[in-house]
């Protein structure tokens, strides 16, 4: 049987990383520098050159997917579109006023981010329809066409188009739709009611800006891609990863880039999610640790939690996500992420109250922590852990970096442990306790944030760094087992080799449960079902491949906030609703500890569905076989645990050594990360190729 | 005894203040009342066994004063009759409070018997009754009129619900369904944080918790300390003014404060500030506290927690009997004004100590609108509105257009779900042109919102300032423009005074325009690109860009004339004959009477 492999391709500052897994369990990395302006060169030039390697070529690839941070990078670098607004008389300001906080008290200097759409292309027509989709004043067409007029006039790339309660009633926003369309048929166009036909007009405004100041630069760039890929033999199909967690097709990404746009984390998570199925996990929290920042989410039930909505480039809130307000609105379910400045490269410092400090700041890649040798003169979180024997000094990135461990002693030396009294290895360990101690705030934010308790489950820990810590960490929120992925330190990309294609559907529809008519939800559902099919059909998934899955965001009436529960198949009739209430307040009283009584009424706030494209089987294989082999550097080293422990002389083991299971200390040093087990701890490899270290 | 070491500091700090942050969040997840949610008007906090505050979580800056009140109230009142399961309530300005729409729910932490710290928590209310909706209205005259007074009780008692006070609440206030979800929102809150406490506890057991509740607190003030020492040593005063209290209409009110640095300790004083009035705007001594603490940190660096420790570096002194420090009867319902501007004051005299680093006067802080009846069903309804939105200009930098104010970090609510909830329809919220103070960096720009009123009656109450006495300019920039009400702008075109309270109709159009913000720095000295963007963007007429700034704009070809740019400036220059620019600029307080010529 012809071997045929899937291709998952992960684009990041520096480097693109290409990982091939064959139908047999084969596998294939490839690392080369990003081609920075024109990314897709990279992408089709690396598997040129796996071609050449392996003897493969592009018949063999059955499909390629794409996480990629093109859409993003527009964003933080504002080197979108000229987008043209057009909203409604007396709103101009919107989009810029936002929602008016701001992300960090006491600062006198905070800067709100430049608005994507200045004032003057942000144009105005009078017109206005209430919130039960009530025409108040109708939109005359010479007065939409004068605002058409005048944006083509100052020559936009693009055009959004979002009116006040337009999904109650979307008509005067296809007005206007279709005389853009009629105008200008090729310019870009975003309209609110198509993109998020949901209530709360700064978030639509802001996602429909954000769509349209987008489409252009993702268009051209996943048009050179398959450009590329067809000039170099692979037909292939391409699918772009998407911030929720499921893939979609180049043509839908092209039309929908806002669902792209957090591309580049979602591959680990999703990975992880597809490795914890095939273990049968139920519960895990994911921890992605690299050289600046720490990430967590949560998968329970097989499922990945999401945010509906999230701030792009909204920087990283130390301890607390209460302080919105930074970045770009984005009301787009994907995947609900923790992320904290701790990494590697995290200068460890002493503040002026005494304390021991690691991070926010980074020493970054240059100069790097002080034992890279490269300048760097303030201690990181990196010299911590070569101080401690947590890594190997003669064996980073397979002994292609060499370490200056001496120097790192030296400088934590005179700068922490002196100062604060204390040997260095208590210092150091200090350091990386405090570390972890931050890093415990993403992964608490994730969980118990949302009623959950952490010790129910796994911590699956991948990224560079996220091996070296987890077993710490999971010790200290109570966790009783730690799960290290094969590759983890290229685990973002392998990750899209196991994820699924998924549309996400939602809509705006404000009802109390117990007074609607039922049989008008029950059709705007069935008609969101037929959209959703329609498109899975589109891309190949008919049948038992194509899965629906309903979920309603409900609340009290009077509530604010939203939680959403899942809908089972079957008509919205009176035995559903007592089915959704029961649902709704088991959930609330899961989340936050009480629930009303039975009399309070519930309220319909959006019904939501999701489309997924499934493949025939896990994509998981049995046998996965890397075609790197490891080579250990030496037998042990010493390491510090802690003044209980002290200096321990420490196995290192490779991967394959833990056939059988080991009891730590251990280290497990590797290509791409270093696993450290923690002394009692228990390691052993799985069937699948994972480090699993029980506590 | 432990000893203290430096790295199981930075542990507990992070446990304990995380705890304290997910007591925020629940408040903010379980909330009914889009008060608390969107306006975060609430905060969370542990105190140490002896009611100590030890970590405040993130939430508003005007509360930083509020929890070591409420605690000195508890303990007074209840220490040696505490045990597992008790839960206090109260809300009285005169015994811990502040207001009465802030409820404060506070639940004493115990180990084996032995009590270790307090969860405490405050949230503004939609409504605590009293005679107006929203219970916030700035034209009482007495506390009694303003709603429910809770003095300091025990909601639980041992665990067991006194029903007793919940039927008292649910009789005095108009939205008891409401107020009881945030008040299971604030039970959730000290829930979350009591089970976590336990953790920590376990961790560390009995004894190290103590310890460390204290060391946190001794950190802080140690990090305060050494900050203070940075700034300069030196004495500095500054004066603002209140247009009115809404009930004295016309009669000014004076602010006045005089910040005292030596070492790294510094004196906050208010003597010479108005004695309290009779409009509800009197603040509690904790309010004018946070509002000194909000001034102070915003020139401290980050990353300092916050607690007692801060405190003790910063002294605040009011007179009791002013309108920073009111006694009974004051009314206060409406005293976040007062407060706003305190802050504002504070940033005067700070610029005067700082001038390369504070800014000047923003819109005045939020003004509060509500607006409640009952409609035909005689079902009540009561929509409560804070917005502001215009920073004074920086010494680095413009004011920011559309961003609240430092003192209370709020949120706007939808525009959609306002309309979704409640009889209101908003008819435009938008920017006003010409308003913002000029200056090399401008005032931030203020914007109006138009309400209009669906049911046939309701009682619109508004609470809104800096129409007489406008944002000030700093070091040459010029004072922003007024703040403006007006009962449909459309027909009529009434001017209305900054506070009123009247009936409104079906139909009826109420418009709110903030005030805009001061100017930092001489116009003259303003980046011409800078002008011609504001001129591009519709914030600045080609006339003001003339008259203030000097810049001449071609607008067919959006370019400016430099030559005609020079020759206006240097006139400009000449005939104002300034030797230095001005360190404070205010406009001449323009009366109601006059204004509506």
């Amino acid at each position: 049987m012809t071997v045929t492999y899937r291709v998952g391709v992960d684009i990041g500052g520096t480097f693109t990383d290409i990982v091939l897994l064959g139908s047999d369990g084969t596998i294939h990395t490839k690392k080369i520098s990003s081609s920075v302006g024109n990314y897709a060169q990279a992408i089709v030039d690396g598997l040129s050159e796996v071609f050449r390697e392996t003897g493969l070529d592009g018949g063999a690839i059955e499909e390629i997917r794409h996480g990629t941070t093109v859409a993003s990078n527009a964003i933080l670098e504002h080197k979108g579109a000229r987008v043209g607004l057009i909203t409604t008389k007396g709103f101009r300001d919107v989009l810029e006023i936002r929602t008016l906080r701001m992300p960090k008290l006491y600062d006198l200097a905070w800067t709100k981010p430049e608005p994507l759409v200045e004032r003057y292309l942000r144009r105005v027509v009078d017109e206005r329809v209430d919130h039960a989709g009530h025409v108040d004043r109708a939109l005359d067409p010479a007065d939409a066409e004068r605002a058409v007029d005048a944006l083509l006039a100052e020559k936009v790339e693009a055009i959004a188009i979002c009116l006040l309660n337009s999904f109650a009633n979307p008509a005067h926003e296809l007005m206007l739709r279709d005389i853009v369309a009629r105008k200008a048929p090729h310019l870009p166009l975003s309209v609110s009611c198509e993109v998020l036909p949901e209530i709360k007009e700064y978030e639509r405004t802001s996602t429909t800006v954000i769509n349209a100041y987008v489409m252009p630069i993702v268009a051209t760039y996943l048009h050179a891609l398959r450009r590329g890929l067809d000039g170099a033999g692979i037909p292939a199909r391409l699918l772009l990863m998407q911030s929720n967690g499921g893939l979609t097709t180049d043509t839908a990404a092209a039309e929908r880039p806002m669902n792209i746009i957090e591309s580049g984390p979602a591959g680990g998570v999703v990975g992880a999610q597809a490795l914890a199925r095939a273990k049968k996990l139920e519960k895990i929290i994911t921890f992605d640790m690299g050289g600046t920042t720490a990430k967590a989410s949560m998968v329970e039930d097989g499922e990945v939690a999401r945010a509906q909505e999230y701030a792009v480039g909204a920087g990283i809130m130390i301890g607390s996500r209460l302080l919105t307000g930074a970045g770009y609105t984005l009301k787009v379910p994907a995947i609900d992420l923790a992320e904290v400045g701790a990494g590697g490269g995290s200068h460890v410092w002493i503040d002026p109250g005494g304390a021991l400090q690691a991070g926010p700041e980074s020493a970054g890649a240059f100069p790097g922590p002080v034992c890279y040798d490269k300048g760097g003169e303030a201690p990181t979180i990196t010299d911590a852990n070569v101080l401690l024997g947590y890594i190997n000094p003669g064996h980073l990135v397979g002994g292609a970096v060499k370490l200056n461990a001496d120097k790192a002693r030296a400088v934590f030396e005179e700068k922490i442990a002196k100062p604060l009294g204390m040997t260095v290895e208590r210092a150091a360990y200090g350091a990386h306790l405090i570390a972890a101690s931050n890093m415990i705030r993403a992964i608490k934010a994730v969980s118990t944030e949302r009623g959950r308790d952490p010790r129910e489950f796994s911590l699956f820990a991948f990224g560079g760094n996220g091996p070296l810590f987890a077993a710490g960490m999971a010790a200290a929120l109570g966790i009783a087992r730690v799960i290290v992925p094969p590759s983890a330190g290229l685990f973002s990309s392998f990750g899209l080799l196991y994820a699924d294609v998924e549309h996400h559907y939602a809509r705006t529809f404000r009802r109390l449960l117990r007074q609607a008519d039922l049989g008008e939800i029950d059709r705007a559902w069935t008609a969101m079902a037929g959209q959703a099919n329609g498109q899975l059909a589109e891309e190949g998934f008919t049948g038992t491949s194509a899965r629906l899955k309903r979920s309603a965001a409900l609340h009290y009436k009077g509530q604010s906030y939203e939680l959403t529960v899942p809908v089972p198949d079957g008509p919205i009739d009176a035995r559903m609703v007592t089915h959704l209430e029961e649902a709704f307040g088991q959930e609330h009283e899961r989340t936050y500890g009480h629930r009303a009584g039975p009399d309070e009424p519930v309220e319909l706030v959006a019904i939501q569905l999701v489309g997924s494209g499934l493949r025939e089987g896990s994509g998981v294989p049995q046998n996965v076989r890397p075609s790197r082999v490891e080579a250990t550097g030496e037998a042990s080293r010493r390491a510090w645990f802690g003044d209980k422990h002290g200096w321990m002389e420490t196995p290192v083991v490779s991967r394959a050594d833990l056939a059988e299971a080991k009891t730590g200390p251990l280290i497990i040093d590797e290509y791409d990360t270093t696993c450290v087990v923690p002394p009692g701890a228990r390691a052993e490899r799985d069937s699948a190729g994972n480090i699993v270290i029980t506590l | 005894m432990p000893v203290s070491d430096p790295i199981a500091l930075e542990l507990f700090k992070n446990a304990i203040f995380s705890i304290a942050d997910e007591m925020a969040l629940t408040v903010f997840r379980t909330t009914y009342s889009g008060v608390l949610k969107d306006n975060m008007d609430y905060s969370t906090g542990f105190a140490d066994a002896n009611g100590k505050l030890a970590a405040q979580g993130l939430t508003l800056p005007g509360h930083l004063g509020s929890v070591p009140t409420a605690m000195e109230s508890i303990m007074r009142h209840f220490d040696g009759d505490m045990a597992e399961g008790d839960v206090f309530i109260m809300n009285d300005p005169f015994d811990g409070g502040m207001h009465l729409p802030d409820i404060f729910v506070i639940k004493p932490l115990f180990h084996e018997g032995e009590r270790l710290a307090f969860a405490c928590t405050v949230c503004h209310h939609i409504d605590v009754g009293g005679r107006v909706a929203g219970s916030n209205a700035s034209d009482s005259t007495e506390i009694y009129a303003e709603g429910l007074r809770i003095a300091p009780m025990k909601l639980y008692d041992k665990g067991v619900l006194n029903k007793t006070i919940m039927t008292f609440i649910e009789k005095n206030v108009r939205l008891p369904v409401q107020l009881f979800g945030d008040l299971r929102a604030q039970l959730a809150a000290c829930h979350i944080g009591e089970k976590q406490f336990a953790e920590l506890v376990a961790r560390h057991g009995p004894e190290e918790t103590k310890f460390y509740l204290n060391e946190v607190i001794d950190y802080a003030e140690r990090l305060t300390r050494a900050a203070i020492q940075e700034l300069p040593d030196g004495q500095w005063s500054f004066e603002d003014w209140i247009d009115d209290d809404g009930v004295d209409y016309g009669k000014p009110i004076r602010l006045f404060v005089t910040i005292t640095k030596k070492g790294g300790h510094m004196v906050v004083d208010w003597t010479g500030t108005n004695p309290q009035v009779k409009g509800a705007i009197n603040n509690t001594l904790s309010f004018t506290k946070a509002a000194s603490y909000t001034g102070i940190r915003s020139v401290l660096p980050p990353g300092i927690p916050n607690n007692e420790g801060v405190f003790r570096a910063i002294e605040v002194i009011c007179p009791p009997g002013t309108v920073g420090n009111g006694v009974l009867p004051a009314a206060c319902a409406a005293r976040g004004l007062t407060g706003f501007r305190m802050t504002d004051c504070m940033f005067g005299a700070l610029a005067m100590m700082l001038p390369d680093r504070v800014k000047a006067a923003g819109d005045g802080g939020n003004t509060g609108i509500s607006i409640g009846g009952y409609d035909s069903a005689r079902k009540p309804f009561v929509y409560v509105d804070f917005t502001c939105g215009a920073w004074g200009a920086r010494p680095f930098a413009d004011g920011l257009d559309g961003n609240s104010h430092m003192f209370a970090n709020m949120a706007s609510h939808s525009i959609e779900v306002t309309e979704a909830e409640q009889p209101i329809q908003l008819l435009a919220y938008e920017f006003v042109a010409d308003k913002a103070g000029a200056g090399k960096y401008r005032g931030g720009v203020p914007f109006l919102r138009d309400y209009k009123f669906l049911e046939t009656e309701g009682m619109l109450q508004v609470r809104s300032d800096r129409r007489d006495h406008r944002p000030f300019g700093l070091y040459g920039g010029s004072p922003g423009g007024p703040s403006e009400n007006y009962l449909n702008p459309d027909g009529e075109n009434r001017l209305l005074p900054s506070k009123l309270t009247m009936t409104v109709k079906g139909g009826d159009i109420f418009r709110h325009v903030l005030a805009g913000a001061g100017g930092w720095g001489d116009p003259l000295e303003r980046d011409p690109a800078a002008v011609l963007r504001d001129v591009r963007n519709e914030l600045l007429s080609p006339a003001k860009a003339l008259a203030d700034y000097g810049v001449v704009i071609n607008t067919s070809s959006w370019t400016v004339d430099i030559a005609a740019t020079e020759l206006r400036r240097a006139e400009i220059a000449k005939a104002r004959g300034w030797t230095e620019p001005p360190k404070v600029q205010w406009h001449d307080p323009v009366p109601l009477a006059r204004a509506a010529e």
